[in-house]
């Protein structure tokens, strides 16, 4: 009988999610001015290092993860999320992130396998 | 300072924001975090879980399924999304204090929708964006790290002469 008990609690860790989603947008975007032509690249990268940095954490969780990446032009957004799922071991983190020329918002939705 | 000014509008929207759900969990936004000299960056997240009911782990028993049973519709998810976006969108106009409504209300209108075709075992994540159109551009995008066998997921963009929205829903398994 296998009775494979894991030894740390596995839920989802805000703090170290939301660490690693800004690590993310650093370097991915860190310094630089809105380019329509790179912004494709951009929300690319963004998202792929923190899937990758994610998935480095090891635990049994699939992740969902979101990039809008708007120009400062004085328009306005709204973003609003509803979830069906078990709020004991699943979460979410949002980061928002802004300089002179964007913003950058990144979502991250984790879900217990 | 506009940037404190948006930041505590942002907490308030987000302690607004928790009352719509079923159960309304308190949602944080923590302070400025690392304010560098051109960026700066405000984390939010949903309250703790696992701390609101203590319990103790509950250990499922094995299903023996290899797949899920039923698998998710994304067809008509798709037009699940296209009718609520066209029927609650079709005539406004981009306006903040609507608008702000509206993101909440059409996210819990088509979780319902979406719930109510019972797809077992899938959790249900919908993301709704809705944006004033003013020559500014933007983008949006999203990866997953999943099962492509059973985890899917369906998405619709509505416009019209003031606003655009985005609807995404996500359908993961659970094992």
């Amino acid at each position: 009988m296998d009775e494979f008990q894991s030894g740390e609690e596995t839920s989802f860790v805000v703090e170290e999610v939301s660490n690693i989603m800004k690590e993310a947008i650093e370097s991915a975007i860190g310094g630089n001015a809105y380019q329509h032509s790179k912004v494709n690249q951009w929300t690319t990268s963004v998202v792929e290092q923190t899937l990758s940095q994610l998935t480095k954490l090891g635990k049994p969780f699939k992740y969902i993860v979101t990039c809008v990446i708007m120009q400062k032009n004085g328009a306005g957004l709204h973003t609003a999320s509803s979830c069906f799922w078990d709020n004991t071991s699943d979460g979410n983190c949002t980061v928002r992130w802004e300089n002179k020329t964007m913003y950058c918002i990144v979502s991250a939705f984790g879900l217990a396998i | 300072m506009s940037d404190i000014a948006k930041d505590k509008a942002a907490r308030l929207l987000k302690k607004r924001g928790s009352v719509s759900s079923l159960s309304s969990h308190e949602v944080r936004a923590k302070e400025i975090l690392g304010k560098n000299k051109d960026s700066m960056s405000t984390v939010s997240y949903v309250d703790e879980p696992g701390h609101d009911i203590p319990r103790l782990a509950v250990q499922l028993e094995n299903t023996y399924q290899l797949g899920p049973a039923k698998r998710f519709p994304v067809v008509t998810v798709n037009n699940i999304l296209k009718d609520v976006l066209t029927n609650y969108l079709q005539e406004e106009k981009y306006e903040a204090e609507l608008c702000r409504q509206m993101t909440k209300t059409i996210s819990e209108v088509i979780k319902a929708r979406v719930k109510d075709l019972m797809i077992p075992r899938y959790k249900i994540i919908v993301i709704v964006h809705i944006g004033q159109l003013n020559e500014q551009s933007m983008r949006i995008g999203s990866r997953c790290i999943w099962d492509p066998a059973s985890d899917t997921f369906s998405s619709y963009a509505f416009k019209n002469t003031s606003l655009f929205a985005l609807a995404n829903v996500y359908a993961v398994y659970f094992e």
